[in-house]
């Protein structure tokens, strides 16, 4: 089961987040096929957000093909979104780490390697198109 | 909604009841005291044949007592007060009506209880005050033979019972108007002081046309008998007609007519001659004296028209109320 | 809780209230559809109060139509049953206890939920026992909120029901609302002013300012119909000719436009962005008075 963090103040629409969430949930592996989605009830009175956002994020990840509703049961997990397997975010992320840490200790500041991300992204997007 | 009304008011009710409590206790003490008092009075006077003197020379009970037991003249204003004025108009104060009307009861329902219960309260207490104060002053009642006077009438019989609903409903009304607690109470005791001061002083005597007895000068005249209640006395001028004095003028008079009023020729002979007296009025052109009356017979009648009269007002306020209540936004 | 559903809770049509001299709501037309927590927004003394009173039944149209669940507020006991409403000074019998009020309205509703609302009180450690004189203003408020639920309405009226709470307090009780609303057949239309404490609980605004409604609609379809047009200083009469504006800024080298749409827009020179809920609801405030789309405010003249 997954607690959903909904910030009223962010730009993406709240529906958005939840499905933002669910997916990113799914992509790290907390949650899995078969799992049970918090029911709207339960979101809502978690996060006093409206009942209907809910369904319409619910309703997004339907469509997508990830979960289902089953009558009476709750809405389930059914699918993955597509991507790389479980597991393949962790280790990236573990490797990320140990290059941030390469990066300070070659003194670079967080400035300094947020802009040296992005112009990498950058450049691998230019790669692509081109 | 009863649980609601009884819930609300019933610190009101056990105040009532034990003030009633204490009331009744002290009025059947002191009651059967008085009216053994007044028996053994009544044999020792007939043993002596001296009964038409009694009423002058006993004095029923404590005075203490007696003013307290006429003091209950303000108890339906009393009650008109505390529990006619706050009845709507503290709940209008306070917005817990928007609470109650927003339950699945009707306004016309949630008044209809209210209305109805504090009505009946007030008419069960007021009734219970007047029938002891009733029985406690029915020997002074048979000795001094004055159940018409505003001091024994307005607070014995069934008059107490209309006051006290028309006092309740004057209180409602105010409240459901006025919207605020003290201005409705302080409108009760001025409008309810006002009528019944305008009813018991100017239309009482009116209810039925008084009994006048005329009687010619010389001949022996009837008088009225018992609790009756004496309207008017005077001289029966050259026509017939009725020529009266305020019956409560001071002064000296002669069978009601002051002394005053008299030619001044036939004054003189008040004192020292009546039958000259007399001849001198018919020489004057008067024929007789006259007496006019309500009679004892007619003292439940007084009541219950009295009576009628303030309920018809009570219905007209509540009729007031209702409108208000139901039309008006909350 | 059908989204889709487009049965109507609540319809109003040319709604006017005048108190005295005062007039409370001019033409006021709103549509609330079922299921929605509709957010009525709008400065004090816009008419918020009196919108909701008039939906109650507890006050009297002066003209103009209200329908609620179908049919017109009376003090019936049919209506009553339906509707919920909760005034903002929450009206409760100060010398009752939590259990009085749970008892009174026990025996004043023929529909009543009161093991729901014991375990509600319960779940808030509102005990039962106690007086409410005593009780916190929010604790207050979710007493009246859970004795209004109790009564299972279809239709919940709620007169600035938070504004009396801090903030924690604020977020549990809009939470306790959604839940209701998400157990299906509730609708709800809660007033405030303050947007921020609302938005993200409402999916249905009912924006009212001096006495008119300026909007009403589903929050979704609003921000899809306005849009944000930032470009050059220059000539907007086309654009205001083809959409209706709502608000403009000019300064000396910028304009910016809040639009209604009607249609594309089409001016290369504009740059179009979306809009959010609260600058369209700041948009809509600040017109002048009255409902006059179409009408130019100039904001930030500087040369």
């Amino acid at each position: 089961m997954i607690n959903f963090r909904l910030d009223g103040r962010s730009v993406v629409p709240t529906y958005l987040q939840i499905v933002q969430q669910v997916r990113q949930a799914l992509r790290m592996g907390v949650l899995d096929v078969g799992d049970k989605l918090p029911t709207v009830r339960e979101v809502v009175a978690a996060t006093a957000v409206n009942p209907n956002t809910v369904l319409k994020a619910y309703r997004d990840l339907e469509r997508e093909g990830l979960v289902e509703p089953r009558a009476g049961h709750g809405t389930f997990v059914v699918g993955r979104p597509s991507g790389p397997p479980p597991g393949t975010h962790a280790r990236l992320a573990r490797s990320l780490a140990q290059w941030v840490h390469g990066a300070r200790e070659a003194g670079l500041d967080d400035e300094s390697i947020e802009s040296l991300l992005r112009i990498t992204l950058r450049a691998a997007a230019e790669e692509e198109t081109a | 909604m009863t649980w609601l009304v009884w819930r609300q008011h019933r610190n009101q009710v056990y105040i009532a009841a034990a003030a009633l409590a204490v009331f009744a206790a002290l009025l059947l003490v002191t009651g059967l005291q008085i009216a053994g008092q007044y028996r053994s009075a009544r044999a020792a006077c007939a043993a002596s044949h001296s009964c038409t003197n009694l009423a002058s020379n006993l004095t029923l009970g404590s005075p203490l007592l007696s003013l307290l037991v006429t003091l209950t003249v303000v108890v339906p204003c009393l009650l008109g007060v505390f529990w006619g004025g706050p009845l709507v108009a503290r709940e209008l104060e306070t917005g817990t009506n928007q609470f109650a009307w927003m339950q699945g009861v009707s306004r016309r329902r949630w008044l209809a209880v209210k209305v109805g219960w504090v009505l009946l309260a007030a008419a069960a207490w007021a009734g219970a005050v007047s029938a002891l104060v009733t029985w406690w002053s029915s020997p002074a009642n048979a000795l001094n033979q004055q159940n018409f006077q505003p001091g024994q009438f307005d607070i014995q019989g069934i008059v107490p019972v209309g006051y006290a609903l028309f006092a309740v409903a004057l209180g409602i009304a105010a409240g459901a108007l006025i919207r605020r607690t003290v201005p409705a109470m302080a409108v009760t005791v001025a409008v309810f002081t006002f009528l019944r001061l305008v009813i018991g002083q100017d239309l009482r005597s009116h209810y039925l046309a008084a009994v006048t007895i005329i009687g010619r000068f010389g001949q022996h005249a009837r008088t009225p008998t018992g609790s009756y209640w004496l309207i008017s006395r005077g001289l029966v001028g050259r026509d017939g007609q009725l020529l009266s004095a305020p019956p409560l003028e001071s002064g000296l008079s002669v069978n009601g007519v002051p002394v005053s009023e008299m030619p001044a020729a036939c004054r003189p002979l008040a004192l020292q001659n009546p039958v000259k007296m007399l001849s001198c009025l018919t020489e004057h052109g008067y024929r007789g004296f006259f007496t006019s009356y309500q009679p004892a017979g007619r003292y439940w009648a007084f009541q219950g028209i009295e009576t009628g009269i303030y309920l018809l007002i009570a219905a007209a306020l509540i009729a007031v109320t209702a409108i208000v209540v139901l039309r008006r936004d909350a | 809780m059908m989204a889709s559903s487009d049965v109507l809770a609540v319809q109003t049509r040319g709604l006017t209230k005048r108190y005295r001299r005062v007039t409370a709501l001019r033409g006021a037309s709103i549509t609330v559809p079922e299921g929605r927590i509709s957010a009525l927004i709008g400065p004090n003394g816009a008419g918020k109060t009196t919108l909701l009173r008039l939906l109650a039944g507890l006050a009297r149209p002066g003209s103009g139509d209200v329908e609620v669940l179908g049919g017109r507020p009376a003090q019936h006991p049919s209506f009553l049953a339906n509707v919920g409403f909760l005034a903002q000074e929450i009206p409760l019998y100060r010398r009752f206890t939590v259990g009085e009020h749970v008892a009174a309205g026990a025996h004043l509703n023929s529909r009543w939920d009161g093991a729901y609302v014991r375990q509600r009180l319960a779940s808030l450690d509102i005990p039962l026992g106690q007086r409410v004189g005593a009780l916190s203003g929010g604790q207050r408020a979710q007493l009246a909120l859970s004795l209004t639920l109790a009564k299972r309405p279809r239709l919940l009226l709620l007169d600035e029901p938070v504004a009396a709470l801090d903030p924690l307090a604020r977020r549990h009780f809009l939470a306790q609302l959604a839940e209701a609303v998400a157990d299906g057949g509730l609708t709800v239309v809660l007033s405030s002013h303050l947007l921020a404490d609302l938005e993200q609980t409402c999916d249905h605004l009912i924006l009212l300012a001096a006495a008119s409604v300026q909007l009403c609609g589903d929050i979704d379809t609003l921000l899809a119909e306005h849009q944000v047009l930032i470009g050059p200083r220059k000539d907007t009469t086309a654009i205001e000719r083809d959409h209706t504006l709502v608000h403009a800024v000019r300064t000396a080298r910028q304009t910016t436009l809040l639009i209604r749409r009607s249609g594309p827009v089409i001016d290369p020179a504009f740059e179009a962005a979306d809009v959010g809920l609260e600058e369209l609801v700041l948009g809509y405030m600040s017109q002048p008075a009255g409902p006059r789309p179409g009408r130019l405010t100039t904001i930030g003249e500087q040369q």
